[in-house]
């Protein structure tokens, strides 16, 4: 469960330009919900994201992920947070280009210490999942849009996280490509019971969440499940 | 770490080649210039201590100061006879040296007149190997003076020409004699050569009043990097307060310190060239990282550290400098070892340079393990150096911040 209270964040352009970008956030949510924070461009959403994925602080306000109070962290312990916990899929893929697609999505399981006869076998069972199993000893480059945002989510779930924050993550796809992706994500939702918080205002992913967060100037403007 | 920073120097091909070749490029000439340096200077040394000088030298106290004949070694003998057992030196002679007025009909010129025991010289010195006209002395060369050839050329005097000599005698009375040119050396240093020469001790005594007594004890070690060594052992056998043992580092101080500076001046050139090394590797490692700051940005936000970061940074270069250095490593070595045996050979650099004690045309290269291992050091330094601005560079943008870098 992730817990938001009165989170508030600012960004200082210069004096006094300043912005309010998270107002008064409070919200809660429950393990394994399918959210998606919406709301028009410079609303928040992937500010919001952000704090919630310890990439970034809050000014105010706590922010908890189960118990743990996230918002007091030390630099070092929320990256060991976002190792242990987190799972991210980026708007531009951002896969490691000199790595292959095996390598990159067992790469944070890599990092957490996993055997590699463990690796192998689960990095097989989410590339099966994902339909890239016959894509494993190709490099990122190699492949088209979809594949390479297919791989990072598989990346991000491979070490079964928590929570996947996934911000625009169809922003860079086409329709056919980005509901394959959507529908893939669910059935991961689903079946490994991962928290999947996206980012976006794509009509697509708004259909098929659970729920829906809409964000204006930084504050909760509305929030129902669907 | 090490696997991906593996990745990276391979995929990064660019970037990779550039260090490499500057790593390599840098590394020879490190090594090449340290080992040109240190060589040169051996040589000076080296010559200098086969002309004349001692490894060591055993003087009254004051003698090499103040100078004068109540500062002379008395009882040579006894002290000779304890060096006899000291297993290190290879040979000792006594030299007893005086300043006079060498004159013939038209030209004089004062000089050192050194009386010297010639058998003993040919192991300790160059002074018979210096030989250029006559036939060198021997204790039965009675008055014959062998004399430095720009003396003689000064003097105006060839093999056979004879040479007034006045002097005063250890004893402080009035010294004269005629000598006979009975032939001439040159060393190649222009200072010795152009004022020294030689009588042998057997005769010399007799006229200077001199015999079992010296100006100073020379001697030849086995092996010059035990001076210090022998240097203590002799001070301990000899047991005389009023007698100084010196190695040749204060024997030469004067060519020591000019050889410390020379090379200051030279490892302030070198670094100058290194600084340049340093800053285009680091300029190529920024440029690099500027490049990936978004893919250091996406590993930061998946869950690597800081030191993570630093992990893939430090291997990449390490990787680098040890490809490069191992190719250029054993080149650079080859070199040193080739131009230690076969010196590089100038003509006419000793003529140059004599004032500075150059006295042979050729350039040897040092050889040295230990040395080329601590050159090695240094650009591994340098190169790990290079990448702590790009390391920094990397931590001035948060994990998120720097996905957006563009």
């Amino acid at each position: 469960m992730i817990k938001l209270q009165n989170v508030n964040k600012y960004f200082y352009r210069g004096e006094p330009r300043e912005v309010h970008a998270l107002r008064d956030i409070n919200l809660i949510i429950e393990a394994g919900e399918f959210t998606l924070f919406r709301g028009p461009s410079g609303c928040g959403k992937t500010t919001l994201l952000n704090v919630i994925g310890a990439l970034d602080s809050c000014d105010s306000g706590e922010i908890f992920l189960q118990e743990r109070e996230i918002t007091a962290l030390s630099e070092g312990e929320r990256t060991n947070l976002r190792l242990h916990e987190m799972g991210f899929v980026f708007q531009a893929y951002n896969l490691i280009p000199v790595l292959n697609v095996e390598e990159n999505i067992g790469f944070v399981m890599r990092l957490r210490g996993f055997s590699d006869s463990d690796i192998k076998k689960r990095v097989l069972e989410v590339a099966t999942l994902l339909e890239i199993d016959n894509k494993l000893k190709s490099l990122p480059n190699a492949l088209s849009g979809g594949q390479q945002q297919r791989v990072a989510v598989a990346r991000a779930v491979a070490a079964k996280p928590k929570i996947i924050l996934a911000d625009e993550p169809t922003a860079n796809l086409d329709s056919k490509n980005s509901e394959i992706l959507i529908g893939m994500m669910r059935e991961l939702n689903e079946r490994e019971e991962i928290s999947i918080l996206f980012a976006s205002h794509d009509e697509l992913i708004m259909r098929s969440v659970t729920r829906i967060v809409t964000l204006i100037d930084g504050a909760v403007a509305d929030d129902y499940k669907q | 770490m090490f696997k991906l920073a593996l990745k990276n120097t391979l995929f990064y091909k660019g970037r990779s080649t550039a260090t490499a070749v500057l790593t390599f490029a840098s590394t020879i000439l490190f090594i090449l210039y340290i080992s040109l340096t240190n060589g040169s200077h051996n040589a000076i040394l080296e010559n200098s201590l086969k002309i004349y000088t001692g490894a060591i030298e055993i003087y009254h106290k004051d003698y090499r100061d103040i100078g004068g004949n109540e500062y002379l070694i008395q009882n040579v003998k006894a002290i000779t006879d304890k060096l006899a057992k000291i297993e290190a030196i290879e040979a000792y002679s006594t030299r007893y040296e005086t300043y006079g007025l060498l004159s013939n009909k038209e030209h004089s010129a004062a000089s050192m007149v050194a009386g010297i025991e010639p058998e003993k010289e040919k192991i300790l010195s160059s002074l018979e190997s210096a030989l250029t006209e006559g036939a060198f002395l021997d204790k039965n060369s009675a008055n014959c003076v062998y004399m430095g050839i720009e003396l003689a050329k000064k003097l105006k005097l060839g093999i056979g020409d004879e040479v007034a000599f006045i002097g005063s005698a250890s004893d402080g009375s009035f010294a004269a004699d005629i000598f006979r040119v009975c032939a001439t050396f040159k060393t190649g240093s222009f200072e010795f050569d152009s004022s020294s020469s030689f009588i042998a001790r057997s005769y010399f005594d007799e006229l200077m009043y001199a015999k079992n007594r010296a100006s100073y004890i020379t001697i030849k070690l086995k092996n010059i990097d035990d001076a210090e060594k022998v240097n203590s052992q002799i001070i301990t056998i000899i047991d005389d307060e009023n007698l100084e043992s010196l190695t040749w580092k204060t024997l030469m101080r004067n060519m020591v310190e000019s050889m410390e500076v020379d090379a200051v001046f030279g490892y302030i050139s070198l670094s100058l060239f290194m600084v340049v090394i340093f800053f285009v590797i680091m300029i190529y490692g920024f440029i690099n990282v500027s490049s990936r700051i978004k893919g250091f940005g996406v590993l930061r936000c998946i869950g690597l550290s800081k030191r993570n970061i630093f992990s893939i940074l430090f291997y990449e270069i390490l990787i680098l400098s040890i490809l490069a250095t191992v190719l250029a490593t054993p080149i650079a070595a080859y070199i040193c070892y080739y131009y230690s045996i076969n010196p590089i050979v100038i003509e006419g650099i000793a003529d140059i340079y004599k004032d500075y004690g150059i006295v042979l045309n050729e350039i040897p290269f040092d050889f040295n393990l230990f040395t080329i291992g601590w050159n090695l050091g240094v650009i591994y330094l340098l190169n790990f150096l290079s990448i702590l601005y790009p390391y920094m560079y990397i931590n001035s943008f948060g994990p998120f911040e720097a996905t957006r870098h563009v």
